[in-house]
């Protein structure tokens, strides 16, 4: 859907993105994390054709986009800014009747009221929660039924409640029709189960990209083996280190190892011979956390 | 170009007008101020009581000179910084309209505020006027409420460019109050000291034509020639204007101010935002 070629671009003598190549693919959720002043927002400007590149093109369905199309292709985009306050003395419904008429939209979009119930969308935006504020951000992002929706470290600021309420909207969102999403955040353990494939950016370089499997893979990490005993056992420390396991420590109750992937069906076997000497047995995946942090 | 984009940022921007009530209390203003000076005018004289329009004309020229343009600034001054500061800005830079169409929006819906309180603040003024002196010189007192107006979008417009040039609000506040000063007030007496450096020997027409680089000289000359009383005009515009310097040109050279700022601040918001 959207490809980006060799994106540079320079601000003065500061390299703010440097050859990032990057497709998003249709109907996908992309995750873009990475460290503040890492190249995110930047990269996201570009996207949204408010940052012009230094070199490189931004294509859109294999054709590279030129100035004039980038008003056509607006209107195909939803973009909910990180930081947006909105306008206290409008109510909300307010609000979403100016964005639409900029975005030229006639018909009302459904999900709106599901978003932002009529009963908020009647109260002046002044007087909105910092939840209400994000959601009212997110509806004007869905204004135009995008066919694809940038999110900017959109559930920043909001409590627990607010967090799974946003993404319980967005998946309702995206079950109702194809739509592409990226996500960018540095929420890592939010966005890990919500993200389809994950582009890791710093220092204006795109340092991986692909489905946590594929990083897991690629980046060749570890697993983490957790055995539940009562009191510390060197029989199996020595049993973890014969099978190439490392970090090996203790922590509340629990042998805790790092293991090499190629060796995790040998060790499992071995441990498990041991069952007596244990209560219990953990092995799991690397989470986004270690992946973003395997890659710098 | 999208009308219906252009109307709903310009009908946002005169509504947030009218709803804070800031068109009403502008208006208010122009009324009492037009009120007072036309009654209290001849105080000097040793009687008080209602001038004619022409008179009262002139009287208000020499003062809203100082009031419309500072008005003008202080509306649009910070145009740009809200709605950076609120975000929004980022919203209307990714969304399917132009920088022209945005500009053009708020530049239209702060014109139309202005214009509207400057026409109910004089008109209401003027039809009380008009009941007490008569109907003589209705034309011309209309023409200088049209050239207020013209005054308040030029000011405007310089006010696009500045709010576009500065980030920060308190530069855009110095900024505002000098050029407020050396419209109104600097250029003015530039020209008096040149001409006293000069000796008078700069010339008539060398003179007039640094007059109308300056849009509030303009407005004075173009209220001056509307109600041909040059003795009612004081300050420079009771200089002899010269014959070429008709409506028409003063009214070009107006349009000029008005559309020159506004070009040039849509050159630079995209340089600044778009780069």
């Amino acid at each position: 859907m959207l490809k980006l070629n060799n994106i540079s671009k320079s601000f003065g003598s500061i390299k703010a993105l440097d050859s990032v190549s990057l497709e998003v693919r249709e109907g996908e959720v992309l995750g873009l994390v990475g460290p503040n002043g890492s190249g995110k927002s930047t990269l996201l400007k570009v996207m949204l054709g408010i940052t012009k590149p230094s070199s490189g093109d931004v294509l859109i369905n294999g054709k590279v986009l030129q100035e004039k199309g980038w008003k056509h292709f607006r209107k195909q985009i939803g973009y909910m800014p990180e930081r947006v306050s909105f306008y206290d003395n409008l109510t909300g419904r307010e609000t979403l009747n100016l964005f639409a008429k900029i975005k030229s939209v006639n018909g009302k979009y459904e999900i709106i009221k599901r978003i932002l119930s009529e009963d908020i969308q009647s109260r002046k935006v002044g007087g909105y929660s910092k939840g209400m504020r994000q959601r009212l951000n997110l509806a004007q992002a869905l204004l135009n039924d995008p066919e694809l929706l940038i999110l900017d470290e959109p559930t920043s600021g909001l409590d627990p409640m607010g967090i799974k309420e946003f993404y319980d909207i967005l998946d309702e969102v995206k079950s109702r029709k194809n739509l592409t999403v990226i996500l960018s955040s540095h929420i890592l353990a939010e966005i890990e189960d919500k993200v389809d494939r994950v582009a890791v950016i710093k220092n204006g370089e795109n340092k991986a990209v692909g489905s946590l499997e594929e990083l897991y893979t690629g980046l060749k990490l570890p697993l983490k083996i957790s055995i539940a005993i009562s009191e510390a056992n060197t029989m199996l420390e020595e049993l973890l280190q014969e099978e190439g396991a490392e970090d090996i420590r203790y922590s509340k109750g629990y042998l805790v190892a790092s293991v090499p992937r190629q060796s995790k069906l040998k060790l499992l076997s071995a441990v498990l011979q041991k069952q007596n000497s244990f209560a219990d047995l953990s092995i799991r995946e690397p989470n986004l956390e270690e992946v973003f942090f395997g890659v710098h | 170009m999208s009308t219906d984009a252009i109307l709903a940022i310009a009908h946002k921007e005169l509504s947030d007008r009218l709803k804070s009530r800031w068109v009403m209390v502008i208006a208010i203003g122009f009324t009492l101020f037009t009120l007072i000076i036309s009654y209290f005018g001849t105080i000097p004289s040793g009687v008080a009581g209602f001038r004619d329009l022409d008179a009262t004309i002139a009287s208000l020229t020499s003062l809203v000179i100082y009031f419309i343009p500072i008005l003008a600034l202080t509306l649009g001054g910070g145009i740009i910084a809200d709605e950076r500061d609120k975000g929004t800005l980022e919203l209307f830079l990714c969304s399917p309209i132009s920088v022209w169409e945005f500009i053009l929006g708020k530049f239209a819906g702060l014109s139309v505020s202005l214009a509207l309180s400057t026409l109910l603040g004089f008109g209401v003024s003027g039809i009380i006027l008009i009941t007490k002196t008569g109907t003589e010189s209705v034309a011309g007192y209309l023409i200088f409420i049209i050239h207020s107006i013209l005054l308040g979008i030029i000011f405007l417009s310089i006010s696009f460019f500045i709010s576009i040039l500065f980030d920060e609000r308190s530069r855009v506040i110095a900024v505002t109050v000098f050029s407020w000063l050396f419209f109104t007030l600097l250029y003015d007496l530039g020209l008096v000291g040149l001409l006293i450096v000069t000796k008078g020997s700069i010339g008539a027409d060398i003179f007039s034509l640094l007059m109308i680089l300056n849009p509030v000289d303009v407005y004075r000359i173009l209220n001056f020639i509307s109600i041909d009383q040059s003795a009612v005009f004081l300050g420079l515009a009771s200089v002899e204007v010269p014959s070429y310097m008709t409506t028409s040109i003063l009214w070009g050279i107006s349009l000029i101010w008005g559309t020159l700022p506004l070009v040039a601040s849509y050159i630079l918001f995209k340089r600044k935002y778009l780069k």
